[in-house]
């Protein structure tokens, strides 16, 4: 079985649910959402079981798809996140459906699929055309989930923020897009590559191109100075969409950024350096714009948006030090690695948002208050996510943060190394702002009916919150998958040695 | 004779054309045409290098098949675009982007 039927099964299914939904009014949401993460789940299994490599592809899509290590480690990111957030829509399900039209909440369960399968396209994509159509399926797909909860004023708007910045970007990509094309004559990576390194490529429209391509992926990830939609929608956008935006768009963006910048900066090419640099700068940039707004905020979700945006951040640095490397990872491996620490973190804020609305709570700091005290147990997991999220060692997030501080020690990088590490320094200000309002006394507040929390969301938080600790303290399961991802990568990032 | 860069010259203005009416315009809708117009730019552009980026005596056709994608995904983003900005207005009975600056912090 090829990973291309696994994708095309997938897509079948998120077709077949949609018509399900529409034309089957007795389907109830959970016959939905069980069919929907059944299906993920299969597709996951498979991915990890039988799936051929590149031999097994189908003729007709070989031109347009690699299977190295790394995309099969998005495409299994892919499938990771996106069962979380069906199941997460399906925990939601209980207040979301007061903002949908008619308490449906159908699409939502069938759309993640079509978003899945755009990144997992895009995870293994060898031309900027397989990249923009996959990219666009995603977007597009968001565009409906982000404002799917009409009724509340917010994601409406939120809804129409993003589509209108989303729009732009796609303008922007496609202009970029043409310049590269128009400098290189070539429009698969393989061909940019070379064209890029070789004699009498015009180098200031390579740059030009450049330029407004890595602006274009700049939104989609985050990166400043295109930024500021971010907190806006993730207040906006329900839950489930918010988690999944701050995951597995931002995978899905650095999936595509890492074979970007591998073609346009690889060795010898007549723009590495300005590439290069123009990562590092908006990675320094991008971290404070991340971090220092958020020591003003008061919602918590908002707070994890500006999180979100830090984190692009420190991901922009880790690709900007192509070349460098450490543990036998380089710099897309460092990427890949920190996108994996990223995952349980990020997903545990939200779902513990989550089960906080679902008790008729909001989103803000006072909502924490407390929760120390009555809610022992949630309270622990909150923590561990916040403080991973900081970056507080035995946590994932520790060793994702020091993997980059490390890298850019390495390549001498002083300035960007300052940022980070002021960013970092402000962030444990912030993320235990939260834990501290859970655990300071809770004088003043109304007393609450104790938080409940469904069994589902017990197994699935304390699962995360074990795999924060225990990748925290034992990384090297990640490790060798990561590994042959670096080195399948991109054979001209020589292998780094001596550490 | 109509050179490449006559071609480049027009979707650049058009490009700046489209990217100027979004930041200044208020209108949601009109702002999406100049979205619209921006995509319009990109895809003469890339015409334009296919056509004289001439391989064998024939000019390479890759470019061009991105155009056909573009067009069919900017058709995508309007079916869904439109239809927010329809549900905005049912809501907010005006389609001005200071109708939407409720999310802020």
């Amino acid at each position: 079985m090829s990973v291309f039927t696994i994708e095309a099964g997938l897509a079948l299914l998120g077709l077949f649910l949609l018509l399900l939904d529409a034309f089957a009014p007795g389907v109830s949401r959970r016959t939905l959402g069980i069919l929907s993460m059944a299906g993920v789940g299969l597709a996951l299994v498979l991915l990890v079981t039988v799936a051929g490599g590149e031999e097994a592809l189908p003729a007709f899509v070989k031109p347009f798809q690699q299977l190295d290590a790394l995309a099969m480690f998005y495409k299994g990111f892919a499938l990771v996140i996106t069962l979380l957030v069906l199941w997460l829509v399906l925990e939601c399900a209980p207040y979301m459906t007061r903002f949908t039209l008619e308490g449906r909440v159908g699409e939502m369960l069938s759309l993640p699929l079509f978003v899945c399968v755009g990144m997992m396209w895009m995870a293994g994509a060898k031309d900027l055309v397989t990249v923009f159509v996959a990219l666009e399926l995603v977007t597009v797909s968001f565009y409906v989930l982000v404002g799917y909860t009409r009724k509340s004023a917010m994601a409406l708007e939120a809804g129409v923020k993003y589509l209108i910045l989303g729009a732009i970007s796609t303008g922007v990509l496609v202009f970029g897009i043409a310049w590269v094309y128009g400098a290189t004559g070539s429009l698969e990576f393989e061909g940019i590559r070379q064209a890029a390194a070789a004699e009498g490529t015009n180098r200031t429209i390579l740059l030009f191109g450049a330029a407004f391509l890595l602006a274009g992926l700049g939104f989609k990830v985050a990166a400043a100075p295109f930024q500021m939609w971010v907190p806006d929608v993730y207040q906006g956008a329900s839950m489930p969409v918010a988690a999944f935006l701050s995951v597995g768009s931002k995978a899905a963006g650095f999936a595509v950024l890492s074979r970007v910048v591998a073609a346009l900066a690889g060795e010898g090419s007549a723009v590495r350096g300005e590439v290069l640099a123009a990562l590092i700068a908006a990675g320094s940039v991008t971290v404070l714009v991340g971090s220092l707004p958020a020591i003003f905020q008061t919602s918590v979700k908002r707070l994890l948006g500006y999180s979100s945006i830090s984190h692009a951040g420190f991901l922009l640095l880790a690709l900007g030090c192509q070349g460098a490397g450490r543990f036998g990872l380089d710099a897309n491996g460092v990427v890949a690695f920190y996108l994996a620490t990223y995952l349980p973190m990020t997903v545990l804020g939200f779902l513990a948002l989550a089960v906080l609305r679902r008790n008729g709570r909001g989103e803000e700091l006072e909502d924490f208050r407390g929760l120390g005290r009555r809610s022992p147990m949630l309270a622990l997991v909150v923590t561990l996510a916040f403080a991973s999220l900081a970056g507080l060692p035995l946590t994932v997030g520790f060793l994702g943060k020091m993997l980059v501080v490390l890298t850019l020690v390495d390549q001498g990088q002083w300035v960007a190394l300052a940022f980070a590490i002021l960013a970092a320094a402000v962030g444990f200000y912030y993320y235990f702002r939260v834990i501290l309002a859970m655990y300071s006394s809770d004088e003043g507040v109304p007393e609450a009916a104790p938080v409940r929390v469904s069994l589902a969301a017990r197994v699935v938080g304390v699962g995360l919150a074990v795999a924060v600790v225990l990748l925290g303290v034992y990384p090297r399961p990640l490790q060798p998958m990561l590994r042959e991802a670096s080195q399948a990568e991109n054979s001209a990032v020589s292998a780094p040695s001596g550490h | 004779m109509t050179t490449l860069n006559h071609y480049l010259f027009v979707s650049a203005a058009l490009f700046s054309l489209g990217l100027a009416g979004v930041v200044i315009r208020r209108n949601i809708l009109i702002i999406y045409m100049c979205l619209e117009m921006m995509l319009s730019a990109a895809n003469l552009a890339l015409v334009a290098f296919s056509r004289f980026h001439v391989t064998e005596g024939l000019p390479d056709y890759a470019a061009q098949s991105l155009v056909f994608f573009t067009i069919t995904v900017a058709a995508a983003e309007v079916a869904v675009g439109l239809a927010i900005i329809v549900a905005l207005f049912r809501a907010r009975q005006s389609v001005d982007v200071e109708s939407i600056t409720r999310l802020k912090g």
